[in-house]
């Protein structure tokens, strides 16, 4: 038996039911090879938690995974009614904070005090929400610093790759630009478009109904979530921009029309966020791309970036989201804490 | 298995009328498979009439979308279940934004699958519902994360190296548990994660997909008669169970419109592991379909009439009635009682004898037939 690593997993939504998926599937190869025991010790949504000391077993898990939104309180017999990070943290003693919560970009909550609660309480912190780093970047690593605790957020950008891991460990470069498609959502949509020739507001409404846009799809479309990503990014490499800084063009200005004009002429059309670094500039623009180019080719659902440093050019190309990749990216980096910890 | 004997049950759609219908089949499953100490696997159909219904919402319905809400609203009351209550009104929802969207984009074969899929995701929740409400613990598995399709919609056919991944992972993280895993038929997903359903029937398939990738026994069809029968006993009617049958067999009877299997469901079977099939209702299960049947059980084992274009036929379907002896005996038959036939069809390699008649003797050669070669002691 390996090493028990108790985690916390708080906002169960796609992200959050997904991971409590991949847990019960993979904890005992994850288990077996590399020797530590994931146990998710508690679950909350935003009505209320579930809480079991001695970790929830697969089969809970799965059963977990069963009640409707905002019904983690009817888990019985380990529900309790309404979110007290008190109370979960007397009851479980977790090691790693999983923050799966919504991005709320003005005040950054709930994500914000529930990361620096986490840090205060000694716990490692996971997280996927990327409002409470695109806001106090610095704030949260250096109360991480200070107490010893460490914080990863892989599935904030490119989520369904490794993007962050390996431009955090690109430390001998210096990075000149940054620029890609970040946003799945948009890009289904401009490709919808493109492919079946639909104004904008028809292809909103099929990535609604496919489940890939929200209900409000507004920080998507209008480019703030891309905008989010650069801010992070910027952040990591250490020339960090605030949100307010980086000009966005909203996809939903985007005419049949436009699509129809850019194709005859050989172009595609495409949400491109883009990082100067050097001059630190950033933008999300929607621009016509040659037809030939990698960009124009990177359709659906799929996110890609190309990082260009003084030594050499790296393209990714990915899933952005998606509730299984995302849930990946966060629990490798539960399994890489757990590894530096021991 | 821990002393548990695994097997495959598919339980119809014509068992999942009503409210208490899904309360009986839970109990149904509990007495016959738990209490007996099975471990079962449930693959559910959609409510009877639901995918029909489905099919009109796709056409623009809102009389046949309303049909579907209240019905599943009805079982999922009936249960009194908060949880399953609201989980069923969240689907209905979603139900509800597709059937809007699939209106507005005119034919999107992804959309239009991932809408039929909607009757079986739906049934799921009930049947778990049921199931816990009667003292079973069950869990819902997602055919949509381990049926892995081509992208054939519509009519796809699984993936049975991904599907056989993903379901020994799953298998092996919850073999332990006591619990009965319950996952929809019909439908699967493209390998980028695209809904897609298997085509009509398609849930026999995923049933003996499952059984054949897991290698497991025995493969229970649900439904509400007792089994295949020598002919349609609304037509012949001393019509009688057949017992055992082949793939072979089984097959070629429903390539001649036998509606009980879907003729994919036996691909897995012959690839990979030959799962028994066993056929019939929950007070009787009267059929057996396995891999290769003696030669002593060689022989007729059913009769349909059928049409092609303008002409009738009769299709009597049994290893054994491609051969001359055979035809020579049904030609016999025939002569002695003055019909008069337009035409004989056999290949020596397919288990099957196709007797051509005009409608005006149809349904009196039929008879006749059945009587000579399945009454006789
Ligand atoms: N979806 C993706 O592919 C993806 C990819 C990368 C990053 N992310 C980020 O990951 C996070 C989660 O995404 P998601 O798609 O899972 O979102 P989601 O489906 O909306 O889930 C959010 C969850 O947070 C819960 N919550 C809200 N307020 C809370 C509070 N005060 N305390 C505890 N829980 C609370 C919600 O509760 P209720 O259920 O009660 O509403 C819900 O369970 C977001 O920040 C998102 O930006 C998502």
């Amino acid at each position: 038996m390996g090493r028990r690593v108790k985690v916390l997993l708080i906002g169960f939504g796609s992200v959050g039911r997904a991971l409590a998926k991949v847990i019960a599937l993979k904890r005992k190869i994850i288990n077996s090879r590399y020797g530590i025991l994931i146990d998710v010790v508690g679950v909350a949504d935003s009505k209320g938690m579930a809480l079991k000391a001695e970790g929830f077993d697969e089969y809970e898990l799965l059963k977990l995974c069963e009640v409707p939104r905002s019904g983690v309180n009817l888990f019985k017999p380990y529900a309790h009614q309404g979110v007290d990070l008190n109370i979960l943290y007397s009851n479980t003693q977790p090691d790693v904070h999983v923050e799966l919560t919504p991005s709320e970009y003005t005040s950054g909550e709930p994500g914000l005090s529930n990361i620096m609660y986490a840090i205060d309480r000694g716990a490692h912190v996971v997280t996927a929400n990327k409002a409470p780093l695109v806001l106090k970047y610095k704030e949260i690593v250096s109360r991480a610093l200070s107490r010893g605790v460490r914080i990863k957020f892989r599935a904030t950008v490119l989520g369904g790759t490794p993007f962050i891991s390996t431009l955090t460990s690109m430390r001998s470069h210096d990075v000149e630009r940054i620029e890609g498609i970040l946003n799945a959502t948009s890009n289904f949509i401009l490709t919808e478009m493109h492919e079946k020739l639909v104004e904008f507001t028809d292809a909103l409404k099929m990535a609604q109904a496919l489940g890939i846009a929200e209900a409000d799809p507004t920080l998507d479309i209008d480019g703030v979530d891309a905008a989010a990503k650069i801010v992070i990014i910027s952040n990591i490499l250490e020339r960090p921009l605030k949100i307010e800084e980086i000009n966005r063009e909203s996809i939903s200005r985007v005419s049949l029309r436009d699509i129809i004009d850019a194709v005859r002429q050989g172009y595609v059309i495409k949400s491109i966020a883009s990082f100067d670094v050097r001059g630190g500039k950033a933008s999300i623009r929607i621009a016509k791309i040659p037809r030939s180019e990698l960009f124009a080719q990177i359709n659906g659902v799929m996110n890609g970036v190309r990082i260009r440093s003084d030594a050499t050019e790296v393209v990714f190309i990915g899933r952005g989201g998606g509730g299984i990749e995302t849930a990946h990216s966060v629990l490798d980096d539960i399994v890489s804490l757990s590894f530096e910890d021991s | 298995m821990l002393g548990r004997r695994l097997c495959v049950v598919k339980i119809g759609g014509s068992l999942l009328r009503d409210s208490k219908s899904y309360i009986e089949s839970a109990q149904k499953i509990r007495e016959v498979f738990v209490e007996n100490g099975y471990k079962a696997i449930i693959v559910v159909s959609a409510a009877k009439g639901v995918t029909d219904k489905l099919v009109q919402v796709a056409k623009g319905s809102q009389e046949a979308l309303r049909h579907i809400v209240e019905k599943y609203l009805e079982v999922a009351k009936e249960l009194n279940s908060v949880k399953v209550i609201k989980r069923v009104n969240e689907e209905l929802k979603r139900l509800e934004i597709v059937a809007g969207a699939i209106n507005r984009s005119g034919v999107d074969l992804s959309l239009y699958d991932f809408l039929l899929s909607f009757g079986e995701r739906i049934s799921k929740i009930l049947l778990v519902g049921a199931l816990e409400a009667t003292g079973v613990n069950a869990l819902e598995l997602h055919a949509d994360e381990l049926i892995v399709t081509n992208e054939t919609f519509s009519d796809a056919s699984i993936d049975y190296i991904s599907t056989s991944a993903n379901l020994e992972k799953l298998y092996s993280s919850i073999v332990d548990s006591p619990t009965i895993p319950v996952i929809e038929g019909f439908i699967g997903s493209t390998i980028d994660g695209r809904i897609t359903t298997l085509g009509r029937g398609g849930s026999d398939y995923t049933a003996t997909a499952i059984a054949s990738l897991l290698n497991i026994d025995r493969v229970y069809l649900v439904t509400d008669v007792d089994g295949i029968m020598t002919a349609d006993p609304d037509i012949v009617e001393n019509a009688k169970l057949v017992r055992t049958m082949s793939y072979r067999e089984s097959l070629e009877a429903s390539l001649h419109g036998a509606k009980r299997i879907n003729p994919k469901a036996f691909e897995p079977l012959e690839k990979f592991y030959s799962s028994k099939l066993i056929i019939g209702s929950w007070s009787k299960f009267g059929t057996e379909i396995v891999k290769e049947i003696p030669r002593e059980l060689w022989g007729p084992k059913v009769i349909m009439n059928r049409a092609s274009q303008d002409m009738s036929y009769m299709a009597i379907v049994g290893e054994g009635t491609s051969s001359v002896q055979f035809i020579r005996n049904v030609l016999e038959i025939i002569d002695r009682n003055g019909i008069e036939i337009l035409g004989l069809q056999s290949y020596v390699h397919r288990p099957s004898l196709l007797v051509y008649v005009s409608s005006t003797y149809e349904l009196k050669t039929l008879h006749l037939l059945h009587k000579e070669l399945f009454e006789g002691v």
